[in-house]
């Protein structure tokens, strides 16, 4: 499934360290904005790390759900491009 | 899911959070998730921390070294599944049973069959060559194989088949520059013998992911006999592949001119060719496009990915060895 999650995060703390689970499901696509590409366990664990992390009255973490047709749809301008996952060099 | 593939000698091998970190003086060169790993290969040196070592092992992803050049060294991978039934009958199948006669049979054929259809298409691309007499002999290898009954006569026939298929091989290569004498290993002595070694020790590495993942003993083979250190069945299970992949992407890099004879560097006293570390890369990334291109599974009827097809055809051979199915069919490509 792929995915869009937003977050808004008004302590710096907790905000890094939601900023560096994310970092591990999906790619840094702007500040607060990750795109991800995940089964549906990948999503279940990322969830939970994050539920447990967060306070719901100040902080709040939301996920869009892209179909695989509307996928193909995004359109960007400047920024951060499309990570290449079929290979990674170092 | 990809492969890391690590170049840089003297990397550092960490892992922060859930992800793989690689970094070599002090700089970060790659930070990925782990859940889009399926695969390290180190070329040349690197160090890896005990933390990124256990969580490779845990999540199953396989980690094998290489040297610079390309040689096969080792590998470190999670346990062999728990599956002992697909073992055990892969055990029962050694030596000379019938059931090891038919999948040599089947390596055999797969391979020469795949090496024919890729003489038959040049030839039909370009009508100067003449590959005639290759694809004869190759005809006159495939045509005994389900008459032979000894594993030894089907080595025969391989050897014959790959004779004539590598006394060919030039005719494929149009860039300027290159040519292809006789195959030579150990080390490879031209560019097109150093890409072909390179390309089968990339392929080896996936087949025996493959292996292991189906369950199999990868040291127990039909085709290859066994010997200390030797992963037997994946070498066996990599014959039909070899013309399929590597051989294709290897005419493929030569003939696009993705590589230049200034990609390649001699060792003064072996002889021995290597490529230099932009032109790894750039093999690296191109071997990577192929095992992830699409193509239609013969048996199977669907679309299907090269990297995909390996395991795929090691779950054939683990079905056929234990008499689910009545045959084990090779990948033929046309």
């Amino acid at each position: 499934m792929h995915m869009v999650v937003a977050y808004d995060i008004p302590e710096d703390k907790r905000r890094t360290k939601i900023h560096k689970i994310l970092k591990s499901y999906g790619q840094w696509m702007q500040f607060s904005l990750f795109e991800c590409n995940l089964t549906e366990t990948q999503y279940t664990k990322l969830r939970n790390r994050l539920s447990k992390l967060i306070k719901p009255e100040q902080d709040s973490v939301r996920f869009y759900f892209l179909c695989a047709c509307c996928h193909n749809k995004v359109e960007r301008i400047g920024g951060e491009g499309v990570r290449d996952e079929t290979i990674f060099f170092a | 899911m990809g492969t890391v593939y690590i170049t840089q000698d003297d990397a550092f091998i960490g892992k922060t959070d859930e992800r793989l970190q690689v970094k070599a003086q002090k700089k970060t060169l790659l930070d990925v998730p782990m859940l889009k790993v399926e695969g390290v290969v180190v070329l040349g040196r690197a160090t890896i921390s005990p933390a990124a070592l256990t969580e490779l092992l845990e999540r199953k992803i396989p980690l094998s070294f290489l040297t610079g050049t390309g040689r096969y060294l080792g590998r470190l991978e999670p346990p062999l599944t728990k599956n002992i039934f697909v073992r055990s009958a892969q055990w029962q199948a050694a030596g000379d049973s019938d059931k090891a006669i038919h999948v040599v049979r089947s390596f055999i054929r797969g391979k020469l069959k795949n090496y024919r259809s890729m003489f038959l298409r040049a030839q039909r691309e370009n009508a100067a060559l003449n590959l005639q007499a290759a694809i004869t002999r190759l005809e006159q290898a495939i045509a005994p194989i389900n008459a032979t009954d000894t594993i030894d006569s089907l080595r025969g026939l391989e050897g014959a088949g790959s004779a004539a298929y590598f006394g060919g091989f030039d005719a494929l290569i149009r860039a300027d520059g290159f040519r292809f004498e006789s195959r030579r290993r150990r080390p490879p002595t031209d560019p097109v013998n150093a890409l072909l070694s390179f390309g089968y020790a990339l392929l080896l590495h996936d087949i025996q992911s493959a292996v292991n993942i189906v369950g199999f003993d990868p040291y127990l083979g039909y085709l290859h006999t066994q010997r200390y250190g030797r992963p037997s069945l994946a070498l066996d299970l990599m014959e039909e592949f070899r013309p399929l992949v590597v051989d294709a992407v290897v005419l493929a890099t030569l003939n696009r001119r993705s590589l230049t004879l200034s990609d390649f560097t001699t060792e003064a006293l072996s002889q021995a060719v290597s490529l230099s570390d932009e032109g790894r890369r750039t093999f690296l990334r191109l071997y990577e496009q192929k095992k992830q291109s699409k193509f239609k599974h013969p048996v199977l009827g669907t679309q299907c990915t090269y990297q995909e097809a390996f395991e795929i055809q090691a779950r054939l051979l683990a079905k056929y060895l234990m008499g689910e199915t009545q045959q084990y069919p090779p990948l033929v490509l046309k």
